[in-house]
């Protein structure tokens, strides 16, 4: 994102009514998927809430930087992962122990109707991951960022993002064979592409 | 570094597809090769699958209301004109204009007149529902209203809304009154043409009688009435009270309220 604002502002609305319609077209699309991840990063539907709301205020104020035509879901998670961050680090200045993220998995959300109970497993173990590599996760493989996109929401380079994710999937790939192998059946073996 | 530990995230690199010749074909040839990186890129992909697999998590109902009441409460701030940011700075003069305005709204106030607020403006929405009350301003534009409501003469700022994301499309306004006091009436059409009205006028909701139901929202107190299948939602804002009213969800009309109010 950093190269495509050096490219420079563009121009100031010419009055508020254009800024906010082009702002609700371009922005507003995209928050049922930053909820969704803001959900997963805060493992709180408040919090969750809250951060969306504090990222749309911040991109709604910092509109003039967002080029049109470029990816303004990254640009809007680019927001949210630095808030988050920033929130993070004010509130909670220590990590959790593997024992306190146990119990915020175990109080995460309830199976939706018609949801696998496979996919409630991949969120515990998505939520127990360390948040750098649960950013990583979440931003590439469930919001299906580039990495350079994603590295640019996370603040790192993209050789970071790719360690990142890399250990990431590597954690997640185990909890998830230990919990198969507890339950007593195989994890799907979904493949893509 | 051995055969087995060459190749670790150059794997993922082959999973993501991020390798180019002849990284790939080397790394690939080594994969049907070398059973420990075959499984290791069996669990990467399983991983990578089982994360493509989550759903989407169904936001609160509220959030777009939320998200429309902070959007509009920039777009306040932002405006040109005496903002309250601006007014920070002129805080004499604010509060001399804050006086005068007490002044005169405890001059216009007479029991007599106030005595029942909340049906007088649920006569007003049945009159403008059933084509009785004509729109003096026929507009979607709430700036343009707003002037219409500063030409004709209303004293105190008018802040017409743009509820078009909750589906609710400005119609127009007019200049009316309330228990004998002027107020800026405007109006709304929602879902099937459901209509909304909002009414401002100068006032205090210690005017009003006792509510059915009162809820806080973000420091502002709402007075929720209910009049026959009309809800109306007061609240107080400076030396403005304003009030929706709709014969939608009790909820739908709090939370559109909830969307516009803004704490003075």
């Amino acid at each position: 994102m950093v190269n495509r604002l050096r490219g420079g502002k563009i121009p100031a609305f010419s009055d508020p009514e254009t800024k906010r319609a082009q702002f609700e077209a371009a922005a507003l699309p995209f928050t049922g998927r930053l909820y969704s991840a803001a959900r997963r990063l805060t493992g709180s539907d408040d919090d969750a809430a809250d951060l969306v709301q504090d990222t749309f205020l911040r991109a709604y104020r910092t509109f003039e930087n967002f080029q049109p035509g470029t990816n303004c879901r990254a640009w809007l998670f680019t927001i949210l992962y630095s808030i988050f961050l920033n929130e993070r680090t004010r509130h909670r200045p220590t990590l959790l122990s593997a024992e306190q993220l146990d119990t915020v998995a175990a109080a995460d959300r309830e199976l939706a109707p018609g949801e696998s109970p496979w996919s409630l497993e991949v969120e515990r173990a998505l939520r127990r991951l360390p948040t750098a590599f649960r950013a990583a996760v979440l931003l590439v493989d469930v919001e299906e960022l580039s990495y350079e996109e994603a590295a640019a929401a996370a603040g790192c380079l993209v050789g970071t993002l790719r360690s990142r994710l890399f250990r990431g999937r590597k954690l997640l790939g185990a909890m998830l064979r230990d919990h198969a192998r507890e339950a007593g059946f195989p994890p799907p073996t979904k493949t893509s592409e | 570094m051995n055969d087995n530990h060459r190749f670790d995230e150059e794997l993922q690199d082959l999973l993501d597809g991020r390798l180019e010749e002849p990284a790939r074909s080397e790394i690939a040839a080594h994969v049907t090769r070398c059973p420990r990186c075959r499984e290791e890129l069996a669990a990467l992909e399983r991983a990578r699958a089982a994360a493509r697999g989550l759903p989407p998590l169904a936001e609160p109902a509220d959030l777009a209301l939320r998200i429309a009441s902070v959007l509009d409460a920039e777009d306040r701030a932002s405006a040109p004109g005496p903002t309250r940011r601006r007014l920070a700075h002129r805080w004499p003069l604010v509060a001399a204009g804050l006086i005068a305005a007490a002044v005169l709204v405890a001059l216009l106030l007479r029991p007599s007149a106030t005595a029942d607020l909340p049906a007088a403006v649920g006569r007003d929405f049945a009159g403008y529902r059933d084509a009785r009350l004509a729109l003096e301003l026929r507009t979607g534009d709430p700036a343009a209203l707003e002037r219409f409501f500063a030409a004709r003469g209303i004293a105190f700022p008018t802040r017409v809304f743009d509820l078009g994301m909750m589906r609710y499309r400005l119609a127009g306004g007019r200049v009316h009154r309330v228990a004998g006091r002027p107020s800026a009436l405007f109006a709304y059409t929602g879902p099937n043409a459901a209509p909304l009205i909002c009414e401002m006028y100068g006032g205090s909701l210690a005017e009003l009688p006792r509510a059915a139901e009162q809820r806080v929202h973000d420091g502002i107190t709402f007075r929720v009435y209910r009049v026959g299948r009309m809800t109306l939602v007061f609240w107080q804002e400076g030396t403005v009270v304003c009030v929706l009213a709709s014969e939608g969800n009790t909820d739908e009309v709090v939370q559109l309220a909830y969307a516009k109010a803004v704490k003075v």
